[in-house]
């Protein structure tokens, strides 16, 4: 065994080798001296822990050791116990006689011994780039209450970009402006005021609802759409398909809303009130769109049951209904899952909240030539990034990923299947 | 530069202060010829005579309270309380007492008392010797209360703490009293100021005594996963220096205060609760606490799951730097 | 104890001086004979053969104790060495039913009231801050904050006179715990009530560095006296006279005769604990002083010259052994509770702060064994 230098007084960390009472090859019995140590509270002689024979010395006379450090080695004994010297009439602690061996088959655990040794960590902290919402370094000169600085996070506005009154601090209409865009007009007067209503009153109470009920999760992926942009172009040259909108975002809703057959539990409810989750057999598909009037998210209902040719009209309908402002209210309710084709404004990817009330939202960036490397050889192809936010109340990170990674393998490879129900 | 551990820090600090002031009477359990039981008045008693370095009866009360008495004819008694545990006996004579004195007489009775305790666990000891009491003395006006934390504050903290003409109690960390570090000759701060250890941009961990060990190394382990963590050392729990503390919370904009003791109630709730009103408009986060459990302090075999650490720490600055993820 | 047995036993005390001249009871004496008191008082030799046994027992346990400190078994260890006769004298002529107070060195003590060594190591070892259950030996758990068992033992001994109980509640404490507070209102507070509590003051002459001189100037015994107490002052190595005197005192308390002090002088042969060192204030001469006063080696002396054959020794040693190597084992295979169980011993009843840190350190505790 080896014997490891206690801490013989409460916390120490060191302690000094003074003299040593056995030599390599010595035979000791349990409590046998073996050495006298002095630590900065005392003198003391350590008693062997095991009976045997001295292997090995490991610290110098006059050489200051660590707790917890080996300073000698002892070959146990497997032998007969050894007999029992006489009990002296006076016993000094440090001159403990030697009794029966018992084989101590382990190295000695330290018990609550000196200064806590600082335990290696395990936690490792979040990377930047998988955080749904950024951390990025305070700007001390930006004073905003901690849910406005989370509302321009959520809406990906910065801060420090945002323009409001002079030693005011921003609120949340000057952070919803600067996400819509809104025009801060300077023709009359240094500020335009506009009045918030209609659709975009709409919106951004329904995005600043959702964003501070639902746990908002993010993931993304970045896909090789080559195989699906050359499968547009050649049902666009079919005279089978002639007058059917073919676009890539119809593949997109096709291969979420296979994603969402191969795991349904992507389509649910979270019921607050009733203290329920509602999981949906079915899927509304909503199609976020940008409209003179706003954002609008009408959706497609009972997408589920549709093939790749209705599905394509239903959309090509859909969009131009919302464009032309006549979108009916009903189609403007009942969602269960969304797309927002983000890629339409020549972005590649964001973090899009939820419609409320939904479980889940893909948003599809711009499709753009890139390097790509494909068996060992980097060559051009199409490529795409994924963004799909989830309730991380309803979905967790492995449904979640499973539903993504299926929609981006369905994309990679699109096959027959994606034209039939 | 001269290295020392903590401990003899504090010794050559206190030898720094008897030579200044023949008034300095250091007095306690064993602080003579044995040098107290964490030898930090070793050799104290030999240099200045047994007149100025009491062995007291075993009576933390009498040790305080006759430190008053000897305050009031006009000396300087430095008492050890000989372990965080033992100074409940004499909780009366603190609060009750010492504290009160100059406020009762209208401001014109000071009590310069200096009560040195041995403070903190991780050093696998019995009940009662591990404890982390700062809340108590911190919540009692009339009392100061400092922690150091490395041997160069501890040699220039308890001279400081001897000069003021208020009670101090003045906490050192057990375990990290065989720490060794450089001392300078000259104090670089106040008795009552902050140092801001390291900045940071991400977020600040706020602590004192023997948790600035642990926050500095959590800031080394967030700097391996690319996140810019300060640390500041308080120094002073009463009074806490809160222009420190508000501009690094501005400027990080997430804190994170890692004590000893028991978060319930305690020192980083009060820095907490200031750090929210002074700088709500500039926090990316609540400030979050990190401490022992509600617990009585548990046996040795356990203690290092009880004592925050390092992975609590991270654990806790993860959880500042995701809060507008968690709802 | 009868009236007359109780006045026979008086007339003899004290019949000796300490260190300082002060009269003290003693029966047997450093060499082994019986002084004129010890001689006509008369001895039983089963009950010293019993006494020695408990000695020698109690002083094997000690020692293997503070050998597996040094091996780093225990992460402390406060050695009731030299101070066998005044814990086994006292505690044996209690009844097994009359409650005790310890502090925390009061192993010997223990031992006789069946605490395992297996729970006296428990604390020590950094596993818990008690080993035992009172209630299954009538003897608290250990107090290690100075003198404060001596009220809780009042409080009992309350108690007991409330129910008409003819119990003696006892308390240990040594010489340094009676400058505490505690200690002289517990004096104060026994005295003016009448209760039925037995104080025990193991004057081992040494608060870790502190003599008793720098204590008190009075003897504690004499201060006893002024509280109102009954005082009793005893050879603390003298095993039959800490058995006689602690028998009187109790059987006159047992009678409604008031609280009683015993100031048993002894002493400390090691450090305070494992973890002092005495040869930093103390000196060789006072320690080879008392050495010449050793409890067991008197005691020995005493049995061989006249009650017992070479026999009972080796037994006895094979006992001791046997002792050793039991505490030996039982000290590795100790184990405590974990934190998680630890939240279930604070309070009695629920409390909302316990429930939920507890689940957020089940929480983090899942989180380290896994990634973040």
């Amino acid at each position: 065994m080896e014997f490891l230098l206690p801490d013989v007084g409460e916390g120490l960390t060191e302690a000094e080798i003074l003299t040593w009472s056995v030599k390599v090859g010595d035979t000791v019995a349990i409590n046998d001296t073996l050495v006298e140590i002095e630590t900065a509270k005392s003198v003391v002689e350590l008693p062997s822990p095991a009976a045997g024979v001295i292997a090995a010395i490991h610290a110098d006379e006059g050489s200051t050791v660590d707790v917890g450090t080996v300073i000698v080695s002892i070959l146990e004994a497997d032998a007969e116990p050894i007999a029992a010297e006489p009990v002296p009439d006076t016993p000094s602690p440090e001159a403990a006689p030697a009794e029966p061996a018992e084989p101590a088959k382990q190295p000695l655990v330290l018990v609550g011994t000196g200064p806590t040794r600082a335990a290696d960590r395990r936690l490792r902290l979040k990377p930047r780039d998988r955080r749904a919402v950024p951390v990025g370094g305070n700007e001390p000169s930006i004073s905003a209450a901690p849910p406005i600085r989370l509302l321009a996070k959520r809406l990906g506005v910065d801060l420090s970009s945002v323009r409001t009154r002079p030693g005011s601090r921003i609120t949340r209409e000057d952070v919803e402006a600067a996400a819509t865009g809104a025009p801060l007009s300077e023709v009359a007067g240094r500020e335009t005021r506009i009045p918030i209503k209609g659709v975009r009153k709409v919106s951004a109470a329904a995005v600043t609802s959702s964003a501070f009920t639902a746990p908002h999760v993010t993931e993304w992926l970045t896909v090789d759409v080559t195989r699906t942009m050359e499968m547009v172009g050649r049902l666009k040259a079919d005279r089978a398909w002639a007058g059917v909108r073919i676009t890539p975002l119809v593949f997109v809703a096709r291969a979420f809303l296979l994603a969402a057959r191969r795991f349904p539990d992507i389509n649910a409810t979270w019921d607050e009130d009733a203290q329920e989750i509602v999981l949906k057999h079915y899927v509304n598909l909503g199609i976020a769109a940008a409209t003179p009037r706003g954002l609008m998210v009408p959706n497609i209902k009972d997408a589920h049951e549709m093939d790749l040719r209705t599905l394509a009209d239903s959309l090509g309908d859909l969009v131009q209904t919302a464009r032309d402002g006549k979108t009916p209210p009903r189609d403007m309710s009942g969602g269960t899952l969304t797309i927002t084709n983000i890629g339409a404004l020549g972005v590649d990817a964001g973090t899009p909240i939820l419609n409320p009330g939904e479980s889940a939202i893909l948003a599809f960036g711009a499709v753009r030539a890139m390097p790509w490397v494909v068996e060992g050889e980097i060559v051009p192809r199409k490529v795409t990034q994924l963004a799909m936010s989830f309730d991380h109340r309803l979905v967790d990170g492995e449904l979640g990923s499973n539903v993504l990674a299926e929609v981006g393998r369905l994309l990679g490879d699109p096959g027959e299947t994606f034209l039939h129900v | 530069m001269t290295t020392f551990t903590l401990g003899s820090a504090i010794t050559e600090g206190l030898r720094k202060a008897m030579e200044a002031d023949d008034r300095v009477i250091v007095m306690g359990e064993d602080v003579g010829a044995l040098g107290g039981v964490f030898r930090v008045t070793d050799g104290l008693q030999k240099d200045f005579g047994d007149s100025r370095v009491v062995d007291t009866p075993l009576a933390e009360s009498g040790i305080i309270g006759t430190a008053i008495g000897l305050a009031l004819r006009g000396y300087r008694p430095v008492c050890e309380i000989q372990f965080d545990g033992f100074v409940y006996p004499a909780f009366d004579q603190i609060v009750s007492q010492l504290a009160k004195i100059r406020s009762r007489s209208a401001g014109s009775l000071s009590v310069p008392l200096v009560i040195r305790i041995p403070v903190g666990g991780g050093i696998g000891a019995v009940e009662h010797h591990s404890e982390s009491n700062e809340a108590y003395f911190a919540h009692t006006a009339g009392l100061r209360v400092v922690s150091c934390s490395n041997p160069n504050d501890a040699f220039h903290m308890i001279q400081q703490a001897v000069l003021s003409d208020d009670p101090v109690v003045f906490y050192e960390p057990k375990r990290r009293y065989w720490d060794r570090g450089e001392v300078s000759p000259v104090a670089d701060r106040q008795l009552h100021q902050a140092a801001i250890l390291k900045e940071g941009s991400d977020c600040v961990l706020v602590a004192h005594g023997p948790t600035v060990a642990t926050a500095l190394a959590a800031s080394v382990a967030a700097e391996e996963d690319g996140y810019s963590v300060g640390v500041v050392d308080l120094r002073s729990i009463s009074p806490l220096d809160t222009e420190t503390l508000r501009a690094v919370a501005a400027r990080s904009g997430r804190m994170v205060v890692v004590h000893e003791a028991s978060t319930f109630m305690g020192i980083g709730a009060e820095i907490a609760a200031e750090i929210t009103e002074s700088c709500f408009f500039e926090l990316e986060a609540p400030v979050l606490r990190v401490g022992a459990y509600n617990l009585p302090y548990p046996p040795a075999s356990v203690e290092d799951a009880f004592l925050p650490d390092v992975d609590r720490v991270l654990h806790a600055v993860e959880r500042s730097l995701s809060f507008s993820e968690e709802r | 104890m009868s009236e007359t047995h109780r006045s026979n036993l008086e007339k003899w005390l004290p019949n000796e001086t300490d260190r300082e001249g002060q009269p003290m009871f003693q029966m047997l004496a450093p060499d082994g004979s019986l002084t004129t008191a010890g001689k006509s008082i008369g001895v039983d030799s089963d009950l010293v053969r019993g006494l020695y046994r408990d000695m020698v027992l109690a002083r094997r346990f000690d020692r293997e104790a503070l050998s597996l400190q040094r091996q780093g078994e225990l992460s402390l260890w406060l050695m009731s060495w030299g101070q066998e006769a005044a814990q086994v004298g006292s505690i044996r002529a209690l009844r097994d039913s009359d409650m005790v107070f310890p502090s925390y060195r009061e192993h010997a003590a223990a031992l006789c009231r069946g605490v395992r060594p297996a729970d006296l190591m428990r604390q020590w070892r950094g596993l818990a801050h008690s080993g035992w259950n009172p209630a299954d030996h009538r003897f608290h758990i250990y107090s290690l904050v100075l003198g404060t068992q001596t009220l809780h033992a009042t409080g009992y001994a309350t108690g007991a006179v409330l129910e008409g109980s003819d119990e003696v509640v006892a308390t240990y404490f040594g010489d340094g715990a009676a400058s505490q507070g505690d200690v002289n209102e517990a004096f104060n507070w026994a005295a003016a009530g009448r209760l039925p509590v037995l104080f025990f003051c193991q004057n081992n002459q040494w608060a870790i560095s502190t003599p008793t001189s720098t204590q008190m100037q009075t003897p504690l015994h004499v201060r006893a006296a002024g509280f109102g107490l009954e005082p009793y002052h005893v050879d603390g190595n003298d095993v039959l006279a800490v058995h006689t005197i602690t028998g009187l005192a109790a059987s006159r308390i047992r009678d409604g005769g008031g609280p009683a002090m015993i100031e048993a002088q002894t002493y400390r042969f090691g450090g305070h604990s494992s973890s002092d060192d005495p040869k930093r204030y103390r000196s060789e001469e006072e320690f080879d002083l008392w050495t010449a006063r050793d409890p067991l080696a008197r005691v020995e002396v005493f049995l061989r010259t006249s009650v017992v054959d070479d026999s009972f020794f080796a037994g006895l040693e094979l006992e001791a052994d046997e002792l050793a190597v039991s505490t030996r084992e039982a000290c590795k295979q100790l184990t405590g509770q974990t934190l998680a169980e630890i939240f279930g011993n604070v309070y009695a009843e629920p409390h909302p702060l316990i429930e939920r840190e507890r689940t957020a350190n089940a929480a983090f505790t899942a989180l380290v064994g896994g990634d973040l």
